[in-house]
Parts: structure tokens; sequence; C-alpha cells
């Protein structure tokens, strides 16, 4: 039971990683390699406001939230929006570009340092039936709930959401009903940092620690979860999140051998090939007709 | 092997090249305080560099198969050869010749999940491989003292090792030159024009009957290879590998950088950039770990601002001969529909066994989840004849032509060509029998030229192992100036000399068409499906079609079938027709028959004024009442 | 032709391309208020490039497109729509994964933006020109056939209130059942003094739409007038029109002929 616990909390903060990847995807055709990244690298403001300086947990979240953010409309400004109807395998390795630096500027300016950061939350938690919830979990939980249904609230509901799925069917035909491109490629890059640095802030008490490299896990698990949801719907992200983290769990509770280490990755690959080839369309996707 | 115009200089290349390998010793021997031991293991390292931004080239610049698992195929040839040297002490030749093999084989391992998908996925299975070598595989027992890797001696034989940089400097580069040399086989011949063609679009090349499995396997598998050799190379470059040695940020990104900045799919470019990037971390000295950030950068800006890579400064930019701006205002001319190759003239007409018909759908029926496409429907095309399939938008026309293409599977009944079922092949193999068909979305590779596309529709022609092809043996050189020959005559006839190294996407919607609809005629297929050809052709090339089509049937004897809306058309140049209406044949006739059937008209002329075919057309003055 | 004040739309030596390729070459354009203006021509005339610029889809390299005098050549496609421009696109193009009725939301983008509450009054009228439309409004997009998808293209179009609706090969892929009643509901909407700019390969179906014509060729316009006063020999050789189509071109022609307005009325009647 514990073990589902950890997964299901390792598995929501993945699904947030593959809804930022997969809605990228949808409206701008983008295989975002970079989507924990982005995250990963904005989690060092909060080590640096509330670790380093002292001030309270919110405020250094805030700022890697809008650190994060900053980067994706960036990156959407000058990289992807100029190349917006280049080949897909072109717009993906553009973003393992994206990747690339990040990952270097982070290896650059913090190897070989482990930086602490304060505790989200202090008080809560709970036992049921012998399973500890952590408050730091509760908070995962609710805060993914949250950002899922506005989420998905937002794109239904609003003038400005439906023209964002209407991109993500046809860019050109939107365009052409007066939906602006350029604000559903920024507003999906936005999205996408923010859900990014969600994620690494929930993340980051399960790891313990920030340094390069450690996050390894948000970067496949999110991959992983956007891959077997079929890279198609959000829920099927959601989905496919679950799914990954339950696993993933299971084999780092159960499968433990000290001649061949990590066997995670080698169960994720062989997930993978495994929907790959029974279900290409995802999890919860439907086939093309 | 090639014409005899090229020997001159061949010879001096061959001159250039034995310089190249013989100096580096010679130079060591004779005057060893001229290059350092360090740098020529530079040189070395550059060389294995060169040779895995090469196998990444091909997969990613050719194929176009992203993959971030390169550094895992690069430790799979690294820790290959250091194992067989230091527990089996194999020769350093002998074990990277089993490392390439090794490499090779693993990499059709995470090819296969390539036949089901496209794409992008294979790049996330790809970083999965990498990830699970470097974390479980590499500092296993089973290859690897733990974290502590293992050794890579350069064992020649028995006791004697190798130890000066420069004369193995130049045993890399003469195995770097044959990976050139097949890389650069590759590109010639119609195995490189497949991995272009699946690059693209992988539905596309499955019509021109490129076998797209067997392809991007062969991309995999080539590519592995090399990826093998190049990390037993660097395996044997430093001595000594671990588990460290061959992650994302050292190999698998920084290869995507070469490759990227370089320039994709331009081996030149690629090669240099492979050794610019391996020395500058070096020539920056102190500041070597901002060596990624540059590295990175450069890649961004490459992407977004010079999709090119450098291959564009290295390539002297031909100008497209200036397009007349000054045209006359004369009508121009139509443009003509090539005709088939002449060696396919003389051609016997296909002589179906058993009876008269050529295709032959029994009962066949399509479901897409709870919806019946086709329902049960049966249709005959004899040979030698042009059946026209109309009915009304959704009926499921296109969906009978795809599942007599095989792009669906039939839930029931048969399709029989030449009297055989035909219902459990793919589509390439249903396409190599002599069934072609167009799409009613133009079915080009958009960013190939004219050329090209009218190259590939000739894959089937060209009657060359794939093999052969990579080894450029006799004969490939010469069938392959023929396929080229005939593209440029087809170019010609259609009026598109100026536009034919244009990639076609630059053509309007109709042009594009007309390439397409030229591609099939060129082959000449003994089955010729066309889905809506004349959909976007201005009415002079429509009619320039018709003629093409009695053409096809009344000298060559080929046979066609037919969707199309313009009903003149359909009227002047089919023999039978046959009526879709909800998935089920309805009626069945001459042209003559056709249009008297009451049914048809009201399930798909309408009752409209102007709508009824040209044989009872006139103009009427009764205004219709649409239903 | 000088439209002068009734020109809706103006387009003045236009200019366009990709790369090194040069598609269009100093095009003038005028399209009157109210009327139906088509555009024929052969396979890369520039027809559909034409309709992309005025659109805003493709750049302009050189020249000047006014819409109701307001310069436009500048602007981005969304902000021509905000203008009053509409599309009914080539192919159609619906948002396949969502309902018809969210497809027509979609299309009411900018007139949502400017006036919330004339959406259900324009959501009526459409449901009223297409029936079926509205009884399937719950349906996804993707799954109606190509007759219906053509009838929801022009709705999704319309709904925005628009001056001028751009509309590409209309009929490309349809059954000419389904053909004649896309005519019929174009007719319809034409006489309500709709302003349209048609690009049509159906010569048949663009003959008798259009009041009056472009003829391009080779990114030039080698006549522009009243479809009624076309020469059928000449506009045949254009378009290289021989035996088998020239049926349709005759029908189309004469049926212009047939409803030939004055051109001093029209302009006022329709507004």
């Amino acid at each position: 039971m514990q073990t589902i616990v950890l997964g299901l909390i390792a598995g929501v903060i993945y699904a947030l990683i593959a809804v930022g990847i997969t809605l990228v995807y949808k409206c701008s055709r983008v295989l975002n390699f970079a989507q924990a990244e982005i995250g990963t690298l904005a989690l060092y403001w909060t080590w640096w406001l509330s670790g380093d300086h002292h001030l309270p947990w919110a405020v250094g979240a805030l700022a890697s939230i809008v650190f994060a953010v900053a980067v994706g409309l960036l990156f959407e400004r000058f990289f992807i929006r100029p190349i917006a109807t280049a080949p897909r395998v072109t717009l993906a390795v553009a973003t393992i570009g994206l990747l690339a630096l990040l990952a270097s500027v982070e290896a650059a300016l913090f190897i070989g340092s482990i930086k602490q950061l304060p505790n989200p939350i202090n008080a809560g938690g709970f036992t049921v039936a012998g399973v500890v919830v952590g408050p730091s979990q509760m908070l995962a939980l609710v805060v993914v709930a949250a950002v899922a249904l506005a989420l998905g609230a937002f794109l239904r509901f609003t003038d400005f959401g439906l023209g964002v799925l209407a991109s993500a069917d046809d860019p050109v035909a939107a365009q052409l009903m007066g939906v602006s491109r350029a604000k559903v490629s920024a507003f999906t890059w936005g999205v996408a940092g923010a859900l990014s640095a969600i994620a690494a802030l929930l993340n980051e008490p399960t790891v313990g620690a920030l340094a390069p490299g450690v996050f390894a896990g948000l970067f496949i698990g999110g991959l992983t979860a956007a891959l077997v949801g079929g890279l198609s719907s959000l829920p099927g992200a959601f989905a496919g999140g679950i799914l990954v983290g339950l696993i993933e769990a299971e084999i780092k509770a159960h499968l433990v051998f000290a001649s061949m280490p990590d066997l995670q990755y080698v169960a994720m690959l062989l997930m993978v090939l495994l929907v790959l080839l029974v279900r290409p369309q995802g999890v919860l996707g439907r086939a093309a007709a | 092997m090639r014409a005899i115009v090229g020997s001159a200089r061949r010879a001096n290349i061959a001159t250039a090249l034995l310089l190249l390998v013989v100096l580096p010793p010679l130079t060591s021997h004779a005057m060893p305080k001229l290059v350092e031991q360090h740098n020529w293991l530079l040189l070395d390292r550059g060389i294995a560099a060169a040779v895995a931004a090469m196998s990444l080239n091909l997969l990613l610049g050719y194929a176009g198969q992203i993959s971030l698992g390169h550094a895992g195929l690069l430790g799979v040839g690294a820790f290959t050869a250091g194992n067989l040297i230091t527990r089996m002490h194999l020769p350093m030749l002998l074990a990277t010749a089993v490392a390439i093999v090794v490499s090779a084989a693993i990499a059709l391992v995470i090819g296969v999940p390539a036949l089901r998908l496209r794409g992008l996925y294979l790049a996330i299975a790809t970083v999965l491989f990498a990830l699970a070598m470097q974390y479980s595989v590499f500092p296993s027992h089973a290859v690897s003292s733990g974290s502590a890797g293992v050794a890579v001696p350069r064992l020649l034989w028995g006791h004697s090792y190798l130890t000066d940089n420069a004369v193995f400097a130049s045993i890399c580069f003469v195995l770097f030159i044959g990976a050139w040399v097949i890389d650069d086989n590759i590109v010639r011949t119609r195995v490189g024009r497949a991995f272009r063609v699946i690059k693209e679009n992988e539905a596309v090349a499955q019509s021109f009957g490129v076998d797209v499995v067997r392809y991007k396997l062969m991309a995999f598998v080539v590519s592995g290879a090399m990826a093998g050799l190049a990390g037993a190379m660097y395996g044997q470059t430093i001595g000594h590998v671990d588990s460290a040695t061959f992650d994302l940020m050292s190999w698998s990104l920084p290869l995507v950088i070469m490759v990227i900045v370089g320039g994709m799919g331009h081996r030149l470019a690629v090669v240099i950039a492979a050794f610019f990037f391996m020395i500058l971390p070096d020539a920056l000295g102190s500041l070597h770990a901002i060596s990624p950030i540059i590295g990175s950068a450069l890649l961004m800006m490459t992407i977004a601002r010079h999709p090119e890579g450098m291959a564009d400064l290295l390539t002297i930019r031909r100008r497209p001969a200036a397009v007349s701006d000054d045209d006359d205002a004369s009508v121009p001319a139509l443009p003509d529909l090539p005709l088939p190759p002449a060696s396919l003239r003389s051609g016997v007409v296909p002589q179906p066994r058993g009876n008269n018909a050529l295709l032959e759908v029994e009962n066949v029926t399509v479901r897409f989840g709870g919806l019946t496409a086709v329902d049960h429907a049966s249709l005959e095309v004899p040979a030698g004849q042009i059946v026209g399939l109309i009915g009304p938008n959704g009926a499921g026309k296109s969906t009978l032509f795809n599942a007599v293409s095989g792009l669906v599977r039939t839930e029931s009944g048969i399709v029989r060509f030449r009297g055989e079922p035909i219902q459990d092949l793919r589509s390439d193999q249903r396409a190599r029998l002599g069934i072609a068909r167009s799409f009613q979305q133009v079915g080009l590779a958009m960013d190939l030229s004219v050329r090209d596309n009218l190259l590939l529709a000739q894959h089937q022609l060209a009657s060359y192992g794939d093999t052969a092809a990579v080894l450029m043996l006799p004969g490939v050189a010469e069938r392959e100036s023929e396929l080229r020959q005939r593209a440029d005559v087809a170019i010609e006839a259609l009026g598109f000399a100026d536009a034919a190294d244009k990639p076609v996407k630059f053509m309007s919607g109709g042009q594009q068409r007309i390439v397409e609809i030229a591609c099939l005629l060129l082959t000449a297929p003994d089955l010729v499906m066309l889905d809506e050809p004349s959909a976007g052709m201005a009415p002079g090339v429509a009619e320039n079609l018709a003629a093409r089509l009695r053409e096809l049937r009344d000298a060559l004897g080929r046979t066609v079938l037919l969707i199309e809306h313009n009903v003149p058309l359909v009227m002047d140049t089919c023999d039978y027709v046959y009526v879709l209406d909800a998935g089920r044949i309805i009626a069945s006739g001459t042209p003559a028959e056709i249009t008297a059937d009451q049914r048809v008209v009201e399930a798909y002329f309408g009752a409209a004024p102007d709508a009824p075919p040209p044989v009872a057309r006139r103009t009427r003055k009764t205004v219709g009442a649409p239903s | 032709m000088t439209g002068g004040v009734t020109d809706l739309l103006q387009a003045r030596g236009l200019t366009a391309g990709f790369g090194a390729q040069t598609v269009l070459h100093g095009v003038d354009l005028d399209v009157a208020a109210g009327e139906v203006t088509g555009i024929f021509g052969l396979n890369g005339a520039g027809k559909s490039v034409l309709l992309k610029v005025i659109a805003g889809v493709v750049p302009t390299r050189s020249g000047s497109i006014t819409l109701d005098g307001t310069e436009i050549a500048k602007l981005g496609a969304e902000r021509r729509v905000a203008l009053g421009m509409a599309h009914v696109p080539q192919g159609r193009q619906m948002f396949r994964s969502l309902t018809v009725e969210q497809n027509l939301r979609v299309g009411a983008h900018v007139l949502r933006r400017r006036d919330r509450s004339a959406y259900a009054e324009e959501l009526e009228r459409v449901f009223a020109l297409f029936p079926l439309l509205a009884e399937r409004r719950r349906q996804m997009a993707g799954t109606l056939s190509g007759g219906q998808q053509a009838m929801l293209a022009v709705g999704r179009a319309l709904i925005s209130r628009p001056r001028i609706v751009l509309i590409d090969e209309p009929s490309a892929g349809l059954a000419p059942a389904v053909v004649e009643e896309l005519l019929e509901s174009l007719l319809r909407i034409r006489e309500q003094g709709l302003t349209m700019l048609l690009v049509e390969q159906n010569i048949r179906f663009g003959l008798r739409l259009a009041d009056s014509a472009c003829l391009l060729q080779r990114g030039r316009i080698v006549y522009s007038g009243s479809t009624a006063d076309l020469d059928s020999e000449q506009l045949a050789s254009y378009l290289g029109v021989g035996r088998l189509l020239r049926g349709d071109l005759d029908v189309g022609l004469d049926r212009r002929r047939g409803v030939k307005k004055e051109p001093t009325g029209r302009a006022g009647a329709r507004s």
C-alpha cells in the first residue's frame, strides 16, 4: 500500500509534465524534450530565495514559476515561432537544443554542490490503515487536482480555450477564424513552463535535494507518461503519468539487484516498447478512423 | 566502376587519401616533436566523433529518425571491444569488427518498435534505451567491474600493443574512409531516396512501393554498425571506459548538436562539425565548461535561423535560373502528362488467369468501430478497361480504394489481383505486384524535388539489391542513370524544367496533383487507381488527363480504376461504372445506363437542372429544388 | 474596371512568392461590394496564392490591399478577420475534434469579442440557412460527411457577420448533387448582398456564382470584368477547355447572361 501511495504521488507529478508535453505537442506539433528541465533549472530560484535567503517557501516557489513561464515564452517567441511550419523532427530537435542548453547551464553553475530546500509545508499529513501520507504528498495531490481541473475548464468553457483546442486540430483554419496563432502558441508554452515548475516544486521533497542530474526521473517519467498517454489527449497524459508512477514504484520496491542496478529504466523501456507495439494510440487513445 | 570521366578525379582523391593515411606515422617517426602525442590523441578522438556523427546523420539527417540513444550504441561498441580484448585477448581489429556486428544487432532491436511507429515516439524509446544502458547494463557485472568499467587496450596481436597515437590515427582514418564510402553509396542510390521519403512521410513512401519497415531497420542497422565502430575506436583511443563515459550529456546531445550545426544530411559538414566540437573544449582551455553551452546555443540558433546548418556555407549556392519574369502574354503551354517509358511500351498486355478480371473485389466489408464504411461491396475490373467508381461523399469510395491498396484491413471478403487473393498483403507488397494509386490529398514527398519524386516513383524499377547499392556493385550506377534520364524526359514534357529541383511544396496544389499523376503514369503499373485525380486541376489539364488515361488503356493495355466527381470526365473515359452509396454498390453499368438509372440520379447526380451528365444535358429553364 | 467607392476590397501591385520564385507579379484586384468576384486560371497561375495573400497567410512582398479603405497588407491574418474578413478555406478544414456548435463558436471568435449578445442571433441565422447543422449541433465535426462539412465551413464563415468572405475551391471533392446544393446555398447568400471572392476550378460552378471574373495567368491579371461579358472562345482557350468540358463552360456562361443585372442598380439594390 505504501508503495502504491508513493507511486501515485510520483505519478501525478509525472502527469503534470506529461500534460505540458501533450498540450504543446497538440497545439504546435513540438515534442518538447526540455519540459522537465525548464522546471528543474527554475527550482534553483526557490533554493536561492527560500533556502539561501530564508524568504517564505511560497515566494521562492512563485519566483520559480515566473522564471519557468519566462523561459517557455522566450523560447517560443525566439526559437519556435520563426520555424512554426518546420517538420516535427526539426521542432523536436530545437527543444533538444533547449534541453542541452538548460542542462549545461545547470551543470556549469551548480556541478558538485547539493542544495537543500525548505519544506513547502510543515503541518498536516496523516496515517490511514498503516499508510503514511506526508504533508508534501498531500500538497502534491491537491495542487495537481486543482491545476488539472482549472486547465480543463479553461480550455472547454472560454472562447480563447476553445480557440486553443481548435488550433490543435488545425492551426491555419483557427487563424482564419481570427484566433491569434501567436497568442495560442505563447499560451501553451507559458502553461507548459508553469506546469514544469510546479512539477519540479512538488517533486523536490521526494528527492530531498537539488543538484545537476538528480531530477532525471522527472525527465524520463514525464516523457514516458506522455508517450504512454498517446501524446494526443490530456486525460490520456494524466492516466499515463499515474501508470508510470505506479509501475516505477513497484520496481524500485521489489526488483533490486546489486549486479544490475536501477532496473526501473529497463522496465520503462520495456513498457514503452510494449505500449508502442500494442496500443500505439496510447492507453486511453482511440484508434484513428 | 563509375564512368570513365571521373577516373582522373578519382585517382587524385585516392592519392590524397593515401597521403593522409601515410603522413601521420611518417611525421610521428621522422619529426616526433612536430606534433605531440597529446594532439594525435585529439585527432583520434576527432575521427571517432566524426564516425559517430556520421552514424547519427544517417539516421537523423537522411531517414529522419531522432535518436537520443546513440550514447548507448557507442557504449555497446566500446564495452564489446573492451571485453573481447581484455577477457578473450582478441586483437583490436577483430574485436572492432565484432563490436560493429553487436552494435548493429542491438540497433536492430531498438529499431523494431520503429516498425509500428512514426518518428517522434521512437525518440523517447531511444532516450530510455540510453538510460537503461548507462544505469543498468554498463555498470552490471556482466560487462564491467561495476562503476570501475573496463579497459580497452590496443592489442595488435599476441602481446604486442600499439602505443603510438599517430599510427592509430592512420588506422582510424582508413576505417573512417570505409564508413564514408558506404554512406556515399547509400545517398546515391534508391536506398538513400527511400530513407529521405521515409523521413518526410511514411504513407507516401509506402504508396511509392517503398518497404518502410525494411528501410527503417536498414537505417538503424547501418547507423548502429557505424556507432559500434565509433564506440570501439573511441574506447581504444582513451583506453578505458566506464558507465559515465557514455551518457546523454556527453554523447547523445553533442551528436545531435554536431549533426544539426553541421547540417542535417550533409556528410562533410557534419564531419567538420564533429571535429570542431571535439576539439572545442581543449581549445577553450580553462573555460572548457562552457563548451556545451556554446554547442547547445549554436544548435538552437541553427535550427531557428539557419536550418540548413553550416553546410550552407560550404556549398556554392546554385542560384536557380532566373524565373523569366517577363513572360509574354500568350497562353502558356498546358502540361503534357508523361507517357510510360519506351521499355514498358512493348510490355505484353497482362494476361489474368482464369477469367478476364484483373481485380476482383468480393463481398468486402470494412468497419471503423461501429461504423460500416464498406458493406459487402463486390466489383470487377476487367483487364484493359477504365472502370469508374462514383457515389456521394462519404459513400466509402476512398475506403474501398484503401482496402484494395492495403491501407485498411478488410473485415471480411476477398480482394483478388490476377486471380490471387491479396487482402493479407501489406500495401507496399501490393504496390510491387503492380497496383499503384493516387490520393485525395496529394501523395508526394513535399520536401523533395519534382525530380526526386519521379525517381522515387521508379523505386521498384531500380532492379538492384540494396546490399549491392550500399557496396556500389557493378551495374548499379548504370541503372541509376537510366532512371534519371526517364525522369528528365517526363519533367520536360510536363513543362516543369524550371522547377525540377525545387521542393514540391513550393508548387501550387494543382501542379502537385499533376506531378503525382505523372509519377503514376511514368511507371505504368498494371492497375492504376486514381482517387479524384482532377480535383484542383484546371479544366485543360483534366482534358489532358482524360486523353492520357485512354492512351494508357488503348496503347498499353493497362487497367484503370477511377474515383471522380468530374462527370464529363467519367462519362468520356469509363467503359463501365460502379455506383457506391452508403458502402453498398447500388448500380453498375455503362455510362449511358448509369445516367438513366433513377436511383443513381437521386443518390448522386441530384435532381438539379445542370447536374445531369453531358449526354442528357441541355440548358433547361426549370429551377431545381434541391432536397 | 473602376468600381470607385463601391469597391470593398482593392489590391494594387501585389507581388508575392516563395524563396527565389515570384508567383504574383503586380496584381490589381477590385472586389465590388455586394458582388461575387471569381478568380480563374490554370494550375500554378497563382489563384490560391492570391487568395492567401489577401487572407494574410502568405506575406505580401510589395503592393497594397485595402479593405473598405483600411490598409491591411501588413496585418496578420487574424487582424484582417477582426476587420470583417471571413474564410471558407480549401479542403474545408473542420476542427475535427470539436462539435458542430463549437466549430461555429470558434468561427464567431471575433464577433463574440465585439458583441457577445449578437452570437445567439447569428447562430439562429446559420441554423435557419442550414437546418441540418442544427440537428447535428452536438456531433463531432470530424464525423460529418463531405457535404455536411461544406455546409459547416460556409456557416462557420457567415457567423462572424463578415463584410467579405474568401472561398477557396468549395466544390472540390464533392459529389454533383452536393455541389448543386452548395451552389444553391451560396446563390441564396449572394442574394442577401454578401460580398464574396471565389477561387473555383469547377467552371460551371464558378461562372454561375460569379458576377465578375478575374483571369490570372502566370501571376498576372489578363482579364477582369463582368462574367456576362466574357467571350466563351477566349475563356476556353485561356483555361485550355476542349471538347470534354466545353459544355460546362457554356452552361455556366449562359446562366450568367440569363441573370445579368443592370450594372448601375446592383450596389444599391442589395444593401
